[in-house]
């Protein structure tokens, strides 16, 4: 057999044996945006929430024409949670399906994980959800992770500046969820609070799922806190406030955007007065893009009370990031990654969350984050809503 | 003192847990000498369906009544389909991973239903707390333990004073000889099932209010519950019950005094010493290998 | 090997050389890199769950291990990828060995929630040490595979882990086919057939848990240098059932099966992406359908469907058998062998079951133990080859002190038995069972297992032949193929016999051989007992049959109630009041023993 025919054998030999394999790659006929977040699992909800925000504008920019006359599509894989799922999620999204960029899902270790893989490709990376402040200020130049969400170390900041002025002596204590986003927060709070020249009276963590959390508290009292700052989801931070009902302690609390999906309804009137970052709300007075955007999720998704809206910053963020995702193509003029990354400090927009004047800033290593801290909002749990905290019976 | 007062009685509470899911594994295994690997999603079964069905307007004692049955029912159809046509199998690897895979089902259909967000399950019980030797409780958090004993002291009553309770310790004992007696061996193996997923049903509605409902709230019970089960000796009901609250206990200690990240390295640690020591649990009986 | 295992490896190799040419693009060439990393380490698993029979539910914490260790030296000492993945080889293997260690007290379920436990533990720690670990965040910037100071390109990379699964699979394959692979089968269907033919059941599953463990522990490191980046939540419990999955759906046991499994699972998720938030109920639904469909995984389920469309290509022609008279041919410095137990008592509780029982079975003599039920006899048998501890006493076989040794150690001095309930590797074939009585006598180590060298072969062709040999001695050649347990009973029994002297055994122990038999079975029995001892084999025999032991005896001894009431040559006995009172209940009676035993 001629070195010729030998390997076509063997290709034969790959095409049966593998006849699965060539099926996953298909060409791409029209440009398209990948997004790796967690479909299945505990933070289901988010992965929904990323494609209901990301394909309203998708819809919304196809119908107007879409991107240099091509219709933008959307690709959603499930990472599950998992880094290395949302490793290969990346490497799929680009080599395989070839798409435009990635949009970021809701795992801080996920997105920790894709730095690596987005710069290996040179892929443009839009985080609409993990906050952790390392994933986009890596230290990479040029830097392809961009972010349309809260950062950490803002919104430690921004938290450690509202919890100072309930207490002026900087008793403060911190709980944070034994995870990525949790343990990538608490350097971030340290030095927020070192900042402002004061120091942490307690740190404790914990687990999802965990069931009493009196130790945590315990400690927490008995360092004397007068605040208590959390990075949790709703879950464990309903837990937090039941182990403090419980021993009687009742500080000041006040949380991360984790907990602004549905503390209310889980630790009922234990909630009230829960103070919560968050980068958007449905039920604050909206721009003529919030109304729109909440006449297509009544009249897509049947969500006819915006106070039903849990993941309302994953949505608007999403909506924002595919937004400034087409701009940075239309700008660029082409469907090319390294031409993208240098489009989007260009953009400029007025965005459903917030004004983009410019989105990102290329001489400022921490302005690959398009939101602002001028942006957040503090909110606050009252009677199982979460309203405004500006003009509520907390605001005083 | 208070501390110490507050870790015992939050030992206590998460302890019942423990022990009711590992009474379950102790039913099933007595009598099919298999278990359930997806039992601690017939807890998760039991808290979600009771907060849906409080949610959806019925009272809190249909709604928990109702959930209990249907965790039973799971483990009476799980029985049949996923575990006895592997029962006769040399190794466990069959039953081991049909159940797992009903879980992963269960769970996937519970994760979509509620897309991973926690529900609340209403109840008295956490109303408002109460203070016992200076530590701060739900009530609830007392009746969980108190509840454990009583299932344990019911399933010895049942065991001595009904047929099918005598039926099943036959079985247990030797299953041979209980069907030559005329005992419907695979009836007594299915009502098993369904009595242990009654159980840990029942700690799902227990634990519920004070955790709240959620996709994989049982899958620490689960775990930990077999484990409590495999360490207190599987074949002894008031072994695993004490080691459970007893584990309970020490997690709640190790988190008090150590610390919380500490916890999980601390209990699997001891649960494999204790397994080296004694290799049929604290309170198991010793099988004698006969050649 | 087998055409058809040559076949198959030709195939492997033709795939792993033409996946690269063929791959579309770097996601293909990753995705199938990630297939060969999980396929080594279902390869290693094999070795455990199907060889050794033990379930693991922790091997993601050993690939986690392997996995942590070699990051943290590639990062923190600047290790290349191949002292890197020894030293995760090194720690996964020491952790393996430690993983083993239970399996002395427990087993079965007990096993699996052990293994389970030290996945759990692993993955907190990993978390928890944050100093070392990362903690959550895991490691980062692991650096590119390199070899030798020299980077890897991705086909380079490729090509180190082709070469690996490759080698691994052929490694196991030979592994399965040698004394190690048979001893490790045999112990996982009969621990005590096994023990009593001198195998060391901890040395084996150690040796088992230690493959599995070093193959994850190598896979570890790869997978850290193909993803740059490792963080606890890769290591979990579900991915430890993931791994087991691989092995069970591919076939346990089988050579290739752990890479089709691993294929499978690797490839699966993404297509159940489709599913969406579907997926896992998907593979929840899949993995259920696998275990009712292909129980015995798809390559056993092949190999049952080939079986039973070709019966005849199971036959493969047996070689020539070395006659059993050579096999068993006497040590010419110590031509019999003579045991004596002396005051052996061994008590229950509070149940006496041998009080003070001696017995001395003189070179080359066919001893005969008798007594009613529940006279003691199990336990002087049990006792004496090692199973049951003697509360006092001792025994000794030509000097040997035997109390206290374990029944491995004490089979490897000399002494070979059967059981009362036959105790065969009935999935094994006639064959096979055999060859693992012959296993003291095969000197290779396990190098020389797994590389097939020339001197492994010639010892494995003797070893064959020997079987052969010792078939054809107890009638049971035209069987050498079948699987022992298809065998009918009083076949069953031969071929115990049969394997009990492949041992080279001084001293067979026969323990109710004619039980079961009929009358005609009996006779040939009884000649193979004479042909037994004329090729100077001691043998103690315990028998009901009285028959059978006048016919055969040259010393028989009485048991009852514990304590040996009469011992001499079978007339004397036969005319012992004492022994008529012992199985009668009263004495003058008559009637000789012969009537009712």
């Amino acid at each position: 057999m001629s070195s010729k025919g030998l390997m076509r054998s063997q290709l034969l030999a790959a095409t049966v044996a593998f006849g699965l394999l060539s099926s996953v790659a298909h060409a791409q006929q029209q440009p398209c945006i990948g997004n790796s977040a967690a479909v299945t699992g505990p933070a289901a909800f988010s992965g929904q929430a990323i494609k209901m925000g990301a394909q309203i504008a998708i819809d919304e920019i196809n119908e107007a024409g879409g991107v240099l006359g091509q219709k933008l599509r959307l690709v959603q894989y499930d990472d599950a949670g998992a880094p290395p799922r949302g490793v290969d999620n990346t490497r799929r999204i680009a080599l395989a399906d070839k798409c435009i960029a990635v949009l970021g899902g809701f795992h801080s270790t996920v997105a920790v994980a894709q730095v690596e893989p987005v710069h290996e490709i040179g892929i443009p990376y839009m985080g609409v959800w993990a906050a952790n402040t390392k994933a986009v200020e890596n230290g990479r130049d040029p830097n392809f992770m961009f972010r349309v969400s809260a950062k950490d170390k803002w919104v430690a900041r921004f938290l450690v500046d509202e919890a100072l002025k309930v207490s002026k002596d900087g008793k403060i204590a911190f709980f944070y969820e034994n995870t990525g986003w949790g343990n990538g927060a608490l350097p971030d709070i340290k030095a927020a609070m070192a900042a402002r020249g004061k120091e942490l009276v307690a740190a404790e963590t914990f687990n999802w799922n965990d069931q009493d959390m009196s130790p945590q508290v315990i400690r927490a009292r008995d360092a004397g806190a007068e605040v208590v700052m959390i990075w949790s989801l709703d879950r464990e931070g309903n837990q937090v406030l039941r182990a403090m009902d419980k021993i009687g302690y009742k500080p000041a609390v006040i949380g991360a955007w984790g907990i602004s999906g549905n503390l209310g309804e889980l630790a009922g009137p234990l909630a009230n007065g829960v103070r919560v970052m968050q980068t958007y709300s449905f039920l604050t007075p909206q721009s003529e893009t919030g109304k729109k955007m909440l006449a297509t999720l009544a009249a897509k998704y049947g969500l006819n009370d915006p106070s039903a809206i849990k993941a309302a910053s994953g949505i608007a963020d999403a909506y924002d990031a595919v937004y400034i995702l087409a701009d940075a193509i239309k700008i660029a003029g082409a469907f090319d990654w390294a031409k993208v990354q240098k489009a989007l400090y260009e953009v400029n927009r007025d965005g459903l969350v917030a004004p983009y004047k410019p989105a990102f800033d290329k001489s400022d290593p921490e302005r690959n984050d398009a939101l602002l801290p001028e942006n957040y909002l503090l909110a606050v749990w009252h009677d199982g809503k979460l309203i405004p905290f500006k003009g509520s019976p907390y605001d005083k | 003192m208070s501390t110490v007062a507050q870790y015992i009685f939050s030992g206590l509470a998460i302890g019942g847990i423990y022990a009711l899911v590992a009474l379950g594994f102790h039913i099933m295994w007595s009598a099919a000498r298999a278990v359930n690997f997806a039992h601690g999603d017939t807890l998760m079964i039991g808290g979600l369906m009771a907060a849906y069905l409080v949610a959806s307007g019925w009272s809190l004692v249909l709604a928990c009544g109702l959930a209990i049955l249907a965790g039973g029912a799971f483990g009476f159809v799980l029985e049949r389909l996923a575990v006895r046509p592997f029962a006769g199998q040399a190794n466990s690897i069959g039953w081991m991973l049909t159940t797992i895979a009903v879980g992963i089902m269960v769970e996937s259909l519970a994760t979509i239903e509620t897309q991973g967000y926690a529900l609340p399950l209403p109840s008295p019980g956490v109303a408002g707390s109460v203070q016992v030797f200076g530590a701060g409780l739900y009530p609830q958090e007392l009746v969980i333990p108190v509840i454990a004993v009583i299932a344990m002291a019911g399933l010895r009553l049942l065991q001595r004073h009904t047929l099918i309770g005598r039926a099943m310790q036959a079985v247990a004992h030797n299953k041979n000889a209980a069907a030559l007696m005329g005992i419907d061996v695979n009836l007594v193996i299915a009502f098993s099932f369904a009595l242990a997923s009654l159980t840990g049903a029942a700690a799902g509605v227990l634990i519920a209010p004070v955790v709240q409902a959620s996709a994989t709230m049982g899958v620490l019970p689960g775990l930990k519950g077999f484990a409590v089960a495999i360490m207190g000796g599987i074949t002894s009901a008031p072994g695993v019950v004490l080691t459970g609250l007893a584990y309970g206990v020490i997690e709640k200690f190790v988190e008090g005094y150590i610390s919380t990240a500490a916890r999980e390295i601390v209990g699997f640690s001891l649960m494999i010493v204790v397994l080296l020591v004694f290799p049929q649990g604290l309170f198991g009986k010793r099988e004698v290998a006969k050649v | 090997m087998s055409r058809l295992h040559a076949i198959g490896f030709l195939l492997l190799a033709a795939i792993l050389v033409a996946v690269p040419l063929a791959s579309g693009n770097e996601y293909e060439l990753r995705l199938f890199m990630l297939f060969l990393i999980y396929a080594i380490i279902a390869v290693g698993l094999n070795v455990l769950v199907g060889l050794a029979g033990l379930v693991s539910l922790g091997q993601a914490g050993l690939f986690a291990l392997g996995s942590y260790t070699g990051a943290i030296v590639a990062t923190r000492l600047g290790f290349d990828m191949i002292s890197s993945g020894l030293i995760a080889a090194i720690v996964a293997g020491l952790f393996g060995v430690l993983l083993a260690y239970p399996t002395v007290r427990v087993r079965g379920v007990y096993l699996a929630v052990v293994t389970i436990a030290f996945g759990l533990i692993v993955e907190n720690v990993a978390i928890e040490w944050q100093s070392l670990t990362g903690g959550t965040t895991g490691i980062t910037s692991i650096p590119a595979p390199n070899a030798f100071g020299v980077a890897l390109s991705g086909y380079a990379y490729y090509g180190v882990l082709a070469v690996s699964l490759f080698l691994l699979v052929l490694a196991t394959h030979h592994l399965k086919n040698s004394r190690y692979g048979r001893a490790m089968l045999a112990i996982a269907q009969s621990e005590t057939a096994a023990r009593a033919l001198g195998l060391n059941p901890t040395a084996l599953r150690t040796l088992a848990f230690v493959v599995a463990a070093v193959t994850s522990g190598i896979a570890g490191t790869y997978y850290a240098f193909l993803n740059a980046y490792i963080s606890p939540d890769i290591f979990t419990f579900t991915d430890s059932v993931r791994f087991l999955l691989m092995v069970i759906l591919g076939g346990a046991a089988s050579t290739f099966g752990p890479v089709i499994g691993a294929y499978i699972l690797t490839y699966l998720p993404e297509y159940l992406q489709e599913f969406a938030v579907w997926q896992k109920f998907a593979y929840g639904a899949l993995l259920l359908v696998v275990m009712f469909v292909l129980p015995r995984g798809i390559m056993g389920s092949l190999g049952a469907l080939a079986a039973r469309l070709r019966p005849a290509a199971k036959a493969a022609p047996l070689e020539a058998g070395l006659p059993a008279e050579v096999t068993l041919a006497p040590d010419a410095s110590r031509p019999h062998a003579e045991l004596v137990a002396r005051d052996l008592t061994v008590r229950f509780g509070g149940l006496t079951a041998l009080a003070s029982a001696s017995l001395r079975v003189k070179p080359g003599e066919i001893h005969a133990l008798i007594g009613p039920n529940g006279a003691g006899k199990s336990t002087f048998v049990n006792t004496i080859s090692g199973f049951y501890r003697p509360t006092s006493g001792a025994c000794e076989l030509d000097g040997v002190q035997l109390t206290g040794l374990s029944s491995h150690e004490i089979a490897r001095v000399g002494l070979a038995r059967t059981f009362q309930n036959t105790e065969l590797f009935g999935e094994m074939t006639v064959l096979e069972n055999v060859m693992v009585g012959y296993q003291q006598r095969l000197g290779y180590g396990i190098a020389a297992a797994v590389l097939h060298t020339p001197a492994m072969r010639r010892e494995e062709t003797r070893c064959r032949r020997t079987a052969a040999g010792l078939l054809a001695f107890v009638g049971l050649e035209a069987y050498a193929n079948e699987q022992a347990r298809f065998l009918p009973f009083g076949l069953q029994r031969r071929l115990e016999i049969a394997r009990a002297l492949a041992a080279g055994p001084r001293l067979l122990l026969l323990d109710e051989p004619a039980a079961g038999l009929t009358t005609q079975e009996i006779d040939a029995l009884e000649a193979m007992i004479r042909k037994i001892a004329g090729l100077g084999v001691s043998v103690l025999l315990i028998e009901h049959h009285v028959e059978l032991i006048m016919a055969v005896a040259d010393t028989v001894t009485v048991l009852d109630y514990g304590q040996v009431i009469a011992s001499d040559t079978p007339s004397v006995v036969q005319a012992d009041p004492r022994v008529v009172e012992a199985y009668f209940g009263t004495s003058g009676h008559g009637a000789t023993a012969e009537a009712s035993a």
